[in-house]
């Protein structure tokens, strides 16, 4: 539990982030993002509960399986957060039921088990991403806000962030005027980005999403990297684009 | 029906359920029925020959005999030939036509001897000084031109003692002989059964935790003997794998506890002395580093475990070692320009292997992390790939401190770190070891060796092309 660090929250919170991932309702009404949360351990569940609806998202739990899986049939839910291991059964099969029934809320899986083999099981049972437990909470937030923001399948081939210009055909970026030179791997990480700008990105997720890797670096690769793009994007008499969140990971915005 | 079954139980001793027991038991059978069969055999060998030998004595003297012309002759000659007879075992005797008899030692003809034909057996009377006795004897019988009978015969005494020698001599020999197995039998089941027992109880001591034991040998090399060796043997194994792995528990307890007390006091500090929220927050994200070490040393165990225990099998495929080693080389280039070391990456031939590459990039990703952490800046780290034979070779090349040869071997063993007072490098002494890993799990070969520096080499069959 000491790892659900909350001290460390305190400071991200403080951070200008922008608030919940606001679902545009047909009607044009904004609603607070709902979460179902199923998992069996009060203590963690609370924790979850008190992050997210701090940060403006409406919680359900659900403490069994059977529960979880009704209340996401009920629908309404925006995404569900599952815990694999729950007393009697596995959380997997709650995801594949859920798939079954053909509803597609995006869902994170939770599990103590963070082998590769189990994370590829978890992700190919319908969860839409896997965090391993323990994790830190910036985490955890950072992951349910991808998961419902998730970038639509665009079919454009330009991405546009305030001055900055991506165009994935040509393969190259610029700046206003100016015209960014960039690596492969960099380009494809600021594709990334860019399509979910305004998001808070993890290290991990950075890690896992553009490099592709299944393992933990030793190293802060990914900060050197980001250091690097970074220096690309934002030149030093520019206003800053992409953010480091100390600590706790990346987020590209909009100039304001 | 119980009742009866009671009545008929007998209690066997324990030995005699052992299958050694049984299989002597077996054996003895078979071994007697062999000497009654042999036994029987030459008997019947010997009273054959025996007898075609007292028939021809016979018939040669009752020729003999015969040939004489005169009366006088021939008695002369039948008395002559009774006459040499220390065994009395000789009879014979000259009847007249009427059958009454004119010498000899027979009463009177035996009337089953039928006179000319073959040599019988048959049961007459022998008359002489100590009297008369019926006896019976081989016996041939001739008629003369007068009408005259000759009888000659020999009693059949030997053949009988004969026969009677052999039967004792088969009693003296058989019945020794199948106690003597039984026994054999009995001894070598209570003594197979006692080193079983003795085996037990040793198997019962270390299944109770005595990983010391071992089971008892008594030089003799035989099959219990080896077999108990090879138990021994695999004891070691077990023995050492144990102690290994209570080793890697202090290293794991001892590499946890550093970073957690630091936590701990720090937090202690902050909680005493801290004067404002900032500083709080300050002991906070300190002690979350702490954590997060610690959360990085178990998640590299894990992984480590679950290398070791995973089946080679579903990612592996043909992997170009080039195409990887250019991907360490661009992951890595950043983060060596950042500490001044130059990185110079060598792969321009394709040598494909059989293999993970997701893993084999952790390999070399973790060789390349190690030697940029620890050389020094201003220094250099070289990767290359060539092909060696049938072998593919990455090698890591550093211009850092190196590791002493002594410590080579220790290498790969969990939580090794040369310099262990050299902390600061932020690695968890566990990349060598995931190396290592990995290397086994594709059957590779992995060392290091020195040079100026530090050489780390993974050399793997290639793949046919």
């Amino acid at each position: 539990m000491a790892l659900l660090a909350m001290e460390h929250l305190t400071a991200y919170r403080s951070m200008p982030v922008d608030g919940p991932a606001v679902l545009a309702e047909p009607g044009g009404k904004a609603a607070m993002p709902k979460v179902l949360l199923i998992e069996d351990d009060r203590e963690t569940a609370n924790e979850i509960m008190a992050e997210l609806t701090e940060r403006g998202y409406e919680v359900d739990w659900a403490a069994t399986g059977i529960e979880g899986l009704d209340k996401a049939r009920a629908g309404g839910v925006d995404a569900m957060i599952v815990d694999r291991l729950l007393p009697g059964m596995d959380g997997l099969t709650i995801i594949e039921a859920v798939r079954q029934a053909q509803i597609r809320t995006p869902v994170l899986v939770l599990s103590a088990l963070g082998a590769v083999n189990d994370r590829v099981r978890g992700l190919r049972a319908g969860g839409d991403d896997y965090l391993t437990k323990p994790f830190a909470i910036v985490e955890l937030v950072a992951r349910i806000e991808a998961l419902l923001r998730r970038p639509a399948e665009s079919r454009d081939t330009v991405l546009r962030v305030g001055p900055l210009e991506l165009d994935l055909l040509s393969r190259t970026a610029k700046r206003g005027e100016r015209v960014v030179d960039l690596l492969p791997r960099e380009f494809r990480l600021l594709e990334y980005m860019m399509r979910r700008k305004d998001q808070l990105l993890t290290r991990a997720m950075l890690f896992e999403e553009v490099w592709n890797y299944k393992f933990v670096p030793q190293s802060n690769l990914v900060d050197v990297h980001m250091g690097r793009l970074r220096r690309k994007v934002d030149m030093p008499d520019e206003p800053p684009m992409i953010h480091n969140v100390r600590g706790e990971g990346f987020i590209l915005r909009a100039p304001a | 029906m119980s009742a009866a079954k009671g009545l008929f139980y007998v209690r066997l001793p324990e030995f005699v359920r052992t299958t050694t027991f049984r299989w002597t038991l077996v054996v003895s059978g078979a071994f007697s029925l062999c000497i009654l069969l042999m036994f029987g055999f030459v008997l019947a060998q010997v009273y054959a020959y025996m007898t075609v030998d007292v028939d021809g004595l016979n018939a040669g003297i009752a020729d003999n005999i015969v040939a004489k012309n005169a009366l006088e002759a021939r008695v002369e000659r039948l008395d002559e030939y009774l006459h040499v007879d220390p065994h009395s075992v000789k009879v014979g005797g000259l009847f007249d036509a009427g059958g009454h008899r004119i010498a000899g030692n027979i009463e009177t003809v035996p009337p089953e001897l039928a006179p000319d034909a073959g040599p019988q057996l048959v049961s007459l009377v022998r008359v002489g000084p100590a009297g008369s006795e019926r006896q019976t004897a081989r016996a041939v019988a001739r008629r003369l031109p007068d009408q005259s009978m000759l009888v000659i015969g020999r009693f059949d005494y030997e053949i009988a003692w004969f026969v009677h020698s052999v039967e004792r001599a088969l009693a003296l020999g058989l019945v020794p002989a199948l106690c003597l197995g039984l026994g054999a039998g009995a001894f070598l089941s209570i003594r197979a059964q006692r080193r079983v027992e003795e085996v037990n109880q040793k198997i019962q001591r270390i299944v109770a935790g005595e990983l010391r034991e071992r089971l008892p040998t008594r030089g003799t090399n035989d099959a219990f003997d080896k077999l108990a060796g090879l138990v021994n043997g695999m004891l070691d194994e077990i023995e050492t794998l144990i102690r290994s792995v209570s080793g890697v528990g202090d290293d794991i307890a001892h590499d946890l506890r550093t970073p957690l007390t630091r936590v701990r006091v720090g937090l202690e500090r902050a909680r005493q002395n801290a004067r404002s929220l900032d500083e709080l927050r300050a002991a906070a994200d300190q002690a979350i580093v702490g954590v997060d070490q610690c959360l990085a040393i178990i998640t590299a165990l894990l992984r480590i475990a679950e290398i070791e225990h995973s089946r080679r099998l579903a990612g592996f495929g043909r992997v170009d070692l080039a195409d990887v080693v250019r991907e360490v080389g661009d992951l890595y280039e950043p983060i060596a320009e950042d500490k001044h070391v130059a990185l110079a990456v060598a792969a321009k031939e394709h040598a494909a292997v059989h293999g993970d590459r997701d893993l084999l990039l952790e390999a070399i990703a973790n060789l390349v992390d190690n030697a940029v952490k620890f050389t020094p800046r201003g220094g250099r780290v070289e990767v290359s790939l060539h092909q060696s034979g049938h072998e593919a070779v990455v090698r890591v090349r550093d211009t850092g401190p190196g590791i002493a040869e002594n410590d080579r071997d220790l290498v790969g063993r969990r939580f090794y770190r040369a310099d262990k007072s050299r902390r600061c490098a932020d690695g968890v002494g566990l990349g060598l070891s995931l190396v290592n890993a990995i290397v086994k799990l594709h059957g590779f070969r992995f060392n290091i060796s020195g040079g100026p520096g530090c050489v780390a080499e993974i050399a793997g069959e290639r793949a046919a092309a």
